[in-house]
């Protein structure tokens, strides 16, 4: 078994606002596990983010309530004192984000912001920390790195800031690595390069990595477990093998429908209809209903449970496996007809 | 760089020019009042008349007194380097006049300018820190007035309290530093406060707001998520990022002042170039409208090449082109 | 001469009705605020230094005495820096306005034809430092020859270019190139004039005319700049005089005691011989005149005894001696020799018929004009044209065109219409004549002119005169522009230059001196058609003319003389009317209680400060 490195349990975020509540995130659970990535899927707006955000505490607690347990090695970071959470962040939980330029200072040198991550834990000298920037730019791919160290941010191409970006979270070889969108502003291929470095980083460094995107087809190539998110609230969630051969949730079919896939030229995209509810006024019962082509009697007043109904893995709909099934048994033949 | 440098002088000489141009247009072609009549006396004959055009300078075509006034901007005239010519009004030099009163004009700007940006600055962070708090609302409020009261009003209300009612500056006036600092300072701390007060409010506001702006950037988020003390956050990366821009507008802000700090030289009695400008435009002299108005605009272009340059050292986004 | 106290002159107007207010109303004396005319003074202290500030100098001609023509740098030159071959005894009133011999020994020796005039050299004036010499005739000559110097533009030059032989525009004459001055010795001068002229005295009182030496002033060339270079011949000199390099031109640098920007400081001339001089008193031993751009500063300054002189004080300051019981007498009220009025041209309708200008004469009311102006504090309404005290007191009653209260007669005004070409029907308005209707008048756009205009469109309404009223920043210049034809304007004033009345006359009224532009005959008063068509205007016909009745006064002498020009402003006021005159405007000065003792200077309107005296223990 191995080791736990952090667990969410029933975590909540709400922001108050002068229009109402944002319930951004609303009862989340998960766990990671070293050697382990987990991808976290959803479109925006789905709180996928925010609970990455709030697991770091990154958020603006001032206008939040947050309320569950993100339990990191057993610490709660929620409770730690501000001291406490820096001495983590950065040095055992490190965190990327998705623009790499807006995520870097551009008013300072790439080289310096990474020796600043160093420094910030530990002591080291400049030398030494200098020394450390080199290396991880290398590690990262970062051609001519002791060049490279003295430019700015934008002088760097996106897909070697991001590289920049995921060497600052390696220096102190932290063991979670959250990356919050790293591939959706960069170009197609330098996005596989991007994904190839996080899985060899993953790799190499032995750690656990939590991948936010809204593209189920990156979570294919690099994720062993998957959760899928809308309206604050996880919908399903299981190994990659598991969602990808039998997705059991509407949603999960719908984002699956919107993926061009490489091995499957010609099949029409087919984009879920409607757009996401707003997160003040969630809708009664099952949020995904007002969406969903197979709504039926009770999805528009119970809410359903995440729990597993027998399809082997958690997800929350009403629907039962059976019927599960074959819907999702229908809609692959549709799609292959449509595409033939 | 070096390129760059020469090329952006050029056009401040360029600029001057036009300027210098705009200003002997407006008036020496439409003067307030005419300066020749004005010094003829209550019979004007016109012999006398004559007489004073002639040392005027007006009796030749304007091209010429324009080339000449030109001519000696850049090469000097009889009285030395840069040539403003003579006064109509103190029968002096306009250069000497102009330089013995440039330093108390940049005594007055220096010491408020450190004034506002210390106290601006300051207030601004604090502001930002306690965002909608108390604090904030405080300064907020101090920062409007101080932007929206009259210059004059101020310095009047001020020098009321402080010597009038309760003794406890002097009045107006300057009292050079090298004479004795200790009246010096207690002479130039109103004004340099009277003045530094709009800016100051103005800048708590601009700081204020970057800041708040910065704060939001996703920079900011990336310095709390490496690790970095709240402390460094805001001190380092916050505040590098909000007080750049602050540095292109003190520049102006402060050119401008370098032209003369009207209201607050007359209300403070202080001889500098603002209360020459007054003074001049008052008694149509010519020259010295046209040699501070010179002298200012020179003020403004440099100032700006200055910034520019400074801020391609601030800013490394900055392309010198 | 210039004069720049109306600028706050103007300001008074609230004060006054507040006074009268406090003062219980109607009672005449309650006004006669702080008029200290004649009579004890004060007790003078020695010593201390003077301070008067200013929000400007003001100097019109960078205070070299050829040119100047500030009344303030006359009293400075007069009082405490020069001394012409006549002077005055620097008092208020008749006496201040007499001349006496001052450089000259005693009065001159005047030939029976009135031409040539004798003067000797008193003993014992010298030029302070650096020079430190005696004074001579030579030195008088060369003032002479820097009025000749048209590149120096004396701006009074007209009272001796044309009455001196010889004495013309031009390059500088040079030692002995006048024809009608000669120098006989060192202590002997000879001025032969082109006729006879009754107030040459008072000419030699004038700044310009006071001994210059040729080895200093000979150095400028150009308007204005021996002003920072005077050399003293009076009790009192720029400090740091002593310190000028004379050796040469080129080694003259400005003298430190004035800095035309910020400050005049004169100290006593060590060379001063005080034996040599019965009117002057030199109490204080420093003198120090001061910008200051804040007015409130420069009054609060004086109010509280760091600063002694303050010329019109602004209304706030002003209501503060006025009601104050311990301020009341520091206030100074005195005759400014200066008269505002009305103008109106005799060449341009309906101005051009007699019977309209009587008309609105007889219609104006004074009264509310005089409260425009702040009440009587500015001065008393004037029923003539030349100021009281220039007349010796002669025409004190005279006032032709007087109404109960002063507030205008309009039964009066109608009769007289009534006999005008512009009032056809004959119903005592003109209002039937176009010419009548939407008249052009140029105002000032600051007060008191605007806060004239409506009392004086309220009059002028009554006899069937309506407006197009002009208010502008410089009123002079179309007014001064006889092209324009401006009918009338309610913009002007005029001080006297000395105390005798040519220097009314001889500006305002004389035809022959009419300009095209610049003219300062605003009314027309004797314009020839000749001159109408130089100008470019249509002449109106048959312009009155006092030419002849001003040549006829310009020999006589004395009482005679007073009395001639006594006769010349009726004949003004009768026949001719040019003018509605309507304030015989005060000087204002206000001091610190640390002033011992106040002398007013009727000469320059300012203190008399060579009699003055502040008492050091009493300033701040």
């Amino acid at each position: 078994m191995a080791e736990t490195l952090l667990e969410v349990k029933d975590l909540k975020v709400h922001f108050n606002t002068p229009d109402g509540v944002v319930k951004a995130v609303d009862g989340v659970s998960f766990t990671l596990e070293r050697g382990e990535t987990l991808g976290i899927v959803g479109e925006s707006g789905s709180g996928k983010s925010v609970t990455c955000l709030t697991a770091l505490r990154l958020i603006n607690l001032e206008t939040a309530e947050v309320s569950g347990q993100v339990l990191f090695k057993g610490r709660d970071l929620l409770k730690l004192s501000n001291e406490e959470l820096r001495k983590i962040r950065g040095k055992e939980l490190s965190m990327i984000f998705q623009d790499p330029f807006a995520c870097l200072h551009p008013l300072y040198r790439v080289g310096a912001q990474i020796d600043e991550a160093v420094r910030a834990h530990g002591d080291f000298s400049k030398a030494d920390a200098k020394k450390r920037t080199l290396e991880l730019l290398k590690a990262v791919g970062i051609p001519r790195p002791e060049e490279r160290y003295r430019d700015y941010p934008h002088q760097y191409s996106g897909g070697m800031r991001q590289r920049a970006m995921i060497a600052m979270a390696l220096v102190h070889n932290p063991d979670v690595l959250i990356a919050d969108e790293p591939t959706t502003a960069l170009d197609v291929t330098v996005q596989a390069q991007i994904l190839e470095l996080i899985e060899k980083v993953k790799e190499d460094f032995n750690i656990g990595v939590m991948l936010i995107t809204h593209d189920l087809g990156v979570v294919a190539d690099v994720s062993q477990k998957v959760m899928v998110m809308y309206a604050g609230r996880p919908v399903e969630i299981g190994t990659r093998d598991e969602v990808f051969a039998q997705p059991l949730h509407p949603y999960t079919w719908g984002l699956l429908d919107s993926i061009p896939a490489v091995d499957q030229k010609g099949k029409r995209l087919i984009p879920i209809t409607g757009s996401p509810p707003s997160m003040i006024r969630v809708p009664q019962g099952c949020a995904f209903h007002p969406r969903c082509p197979h709504r039926f009697e009770p999805c528009d007043k119970e809410r359903p449970d995440l729990m597993d109904r027998g399809g082997g893995h958690p997800e929350a709909c009403h629907l039962t496996v059976e019927e599960k099934k074959k819907l999702w048994a229908q809609r692959e033949a549709s799609r292959t007809r449509a595409a033939s | 760089m070096g390129r760059y440098i020469v090329r952006r002088l050029l056009y401040v000489f360029l600029v001057v020019l036009v300027i210098t141009l705009a200003t002997f247009l407006i008036f020496f072609v439409m003067p307030p009042g005419d300066p020749v009549t004005a010094f003829s006396g209550r019979t004007p004959t016109p012999q006398i008349l004559h007489a004073v055009e002639k040392q005027f300078g007006f009796d030749k075509p304007l091209y010429v007194q324009y080339g000449k006034f030109v001519k000696n901007i850049f090469f000097g005239d009889e009285f030395g380097w840069p040539g403003f010519g003579y006064s109509y009004v103190t029968r002096s030099p306009v250069r000497e006049e102009i330089f013995g009163r440039i330093g108390v004009t940049l005594q007055l700007a220096v010491g408020a300018a450190i004034m506002w940006v210390i106290v601006g600055v300051s207030i601004g962070i604090v502001s930002a820190l306690n965002r909608r708090k108390l604090v904030d609302r405080a300064a907020m409020g101090f920062a409007l007035f101080g932007v929206s009261a009259p210059t004059f009003a101020v310095g009047l209300a001020a020098l009321y309290i402080f010597w009038q009612q309760f003794h406890l500056l002097p009045g107006t006036g300057y009292i050079p530093l090298s004479e004795n600092a200790g009246e010096f300072f207690s002479h130039m701390i109103l004004p340099w406060s009277v003045l530094a007060l709009s800016f100051a409010a103005f800048y708590a506001r601009m700081v204020r707001g970057n800041l708040l702006e910065a704060l939001g950037e996703d920079y900011i988020r990336t310095a709390r998520a490496k690790g970095l003390s709240e402390k460094k956050v805001i001190g380092k990366h916050g505040l590098r990022a909000s007080l750049t821009p602050i540095v292109t507008i003190f520049g102006l802000d402060f050119s401008l002042l370098l032209g003369g700090a009207v209201l607050t030289e007359r209300v403070f009695n202080l001889p500098g170039l603002g209360a020459l400008v007054v003074q001049s435009v008052a008694r149509s002299d010519l020259p010295v409208i046209l040699a501070t108005t010179v002298i200012a605009s020179l003020f403004v272009t440099v100032m700006t090449l200055v910034v520019d340059i400074i801020y391609g050292f601030l800013d490394p986004r900055v392309r010198y082109t | 001469m210039r004069s720049k106290r109306h600028l706050w002159v103007i300001a008074l107007l609230m004060v006054l009705s507040l006074v009268a207010a406090a003062c219980g109303g109607s009672d005449d004396t309650g006004s006669d605020t702080g008029n200290n005319n004649g009579g004890d003074t004060g007790t003078a202290t020695k010593g201390g230094t003077i301070h008067w500030e200013s929000e400007e100098f003001g100097f019109t001609n960078g205070f070299d005495p050829t040119g100047e023509y500030l009344g303030e740098a006359w009293g400075v030159l007069s009082n405490l820096m020069g001394r012409g071959l006549m002077g005055y005894q620097h008092l208020a009133g008749d006496e201040g306005n007499t001349t006496i011999p001052d450089l000259a020994a005693e009065d001159p020796k005047i030939s029976d034809d009135g031409l040539t005039y004798t003067f000797t050299l008193r003993d014992g004036v010298k030029f302070g430092p650096p020079l430190s010499r005696d004074v001579t005739a030579s030195d008088v000559e060369f003032a002479f020859r820097r009025i000749a110097t048209e590149s120096l533009v004396a701006q009074y030059q007209n009272y001796y270019v044309g009455t001196i032989k010889g004495l013309e525009l031009g390059k500088d004459p040079g030692a002995g190139g006048i024809e009608g001055i000669n120098v006989i010795d060192d202590k002997t001068i000879e001025f032969t004039l082109t006729k006879p002229t009754g107030d040459f005295l008072y000419r030699l009182a004038m700044p310009a005319t006071f001994p210059m030496p040729e080895e200093v002033a000979g150095c400028f060339d150009k308007a204005g700049d021996y002003g920072r270079y005077v050399i003293s011949s009076g009790p009192y000199m720029f400090e740091g005089s002593d310190k000028l390099d004379a050796s040469s031109c080129k080694t003259l640098k400005p003298i430190s005691g004035y800095d035309p920007t910020k400050q005049m400081i004169l100290v006593r001339n060590p060379d001063y011989d005080q034996s040599t001089d019965e009117y002057r008193e030199n109490n204080f031993d420093q003198f120090d005149h001061t910008i200051n751009t804040n007015t409130n500063d420069i009054e609060q300054k004086v109010l509280s005894g760091e600063s002694e002189f303050v010329l019109t004080p602004t209304p706030q300051t002003l209501r503060k001696y006025v009601q104050d019981p311990e301020l009341k007498d520091l206030l100074h009220v005195e005759a400014g020799d200066r008269t505002w009025y009305i103008t109106m041209n005799l060449n341009a309708p309906p101005m051009d018929d007699i019977h309209v200008r009587k008309a609105v004469n007889w219609v104006m009311d004074k009264d509310g004009l005089q409260r425009a102006w702040g009440g009587p504090t500015v001065g008393e309404i004037a029923g003539h044209i030349i100021p009281d005290t220039m007349l010796n007191g002669i025409l004190d009653d005279y006032n032709p065109y007087g109404s109960a209260d002063n507030t205008g007669d309009v039964e009066k005004a109608m009769e007289e219409m009534k006999l005008s070409k512009y009032d056809p029907n004959g119903d005592g308005k003109c209002d039937e004549s176009p010419e009548c209707q939407d008249m052009l008048e140029i105002g000032s756009n600051v007060p008191p002119n605007t806060d004239m205009l409506p009392i004086v469109e309220a009059s002028l309404e009554k006899i069937g005169i309506t407006l197009d009223a002009r208010e502008v920043a410089d009123a002079y210049t179309p007014i001064q522009t006889v092209e324009r034809q401006i009918p009338l304007s309610i913009r002007p004033g005029w001080g006297k230059d000395y105390a005798d009345s040519y220097t009314f006359v001889g500006f305002l009224f004389d035809g022959r001196n009419i300009l095209c532009t610049g003219n300062t005959n605003y009314s027309l008063v004797g314009m020839q058609a000749d001159k109408a068509d130089e100008c470019g205007v249509p002449y109106a016909g048959d312009i009155p003319s006092v030419d002849d009745a001003i040549d006829g006064c310009i020999p006589e002498l004395g009482d005679a003389r007073v009395q001639c020009w006594a006769d010349l402003d009726k004949q003004l006021m009768e026949e001719v009317v040019p003018w509605v005159p309507y304030l015989d405007a005060a000087a204002v000065w206000g001091t610190s209680p640390a002033v011992s003792k106040w002398e007013f200077d009727q000469f320059s309107g300012t203190p008399a400060w060579s009699r003055v005296a502040v008492d050091s223990s009493l300033q701040k």
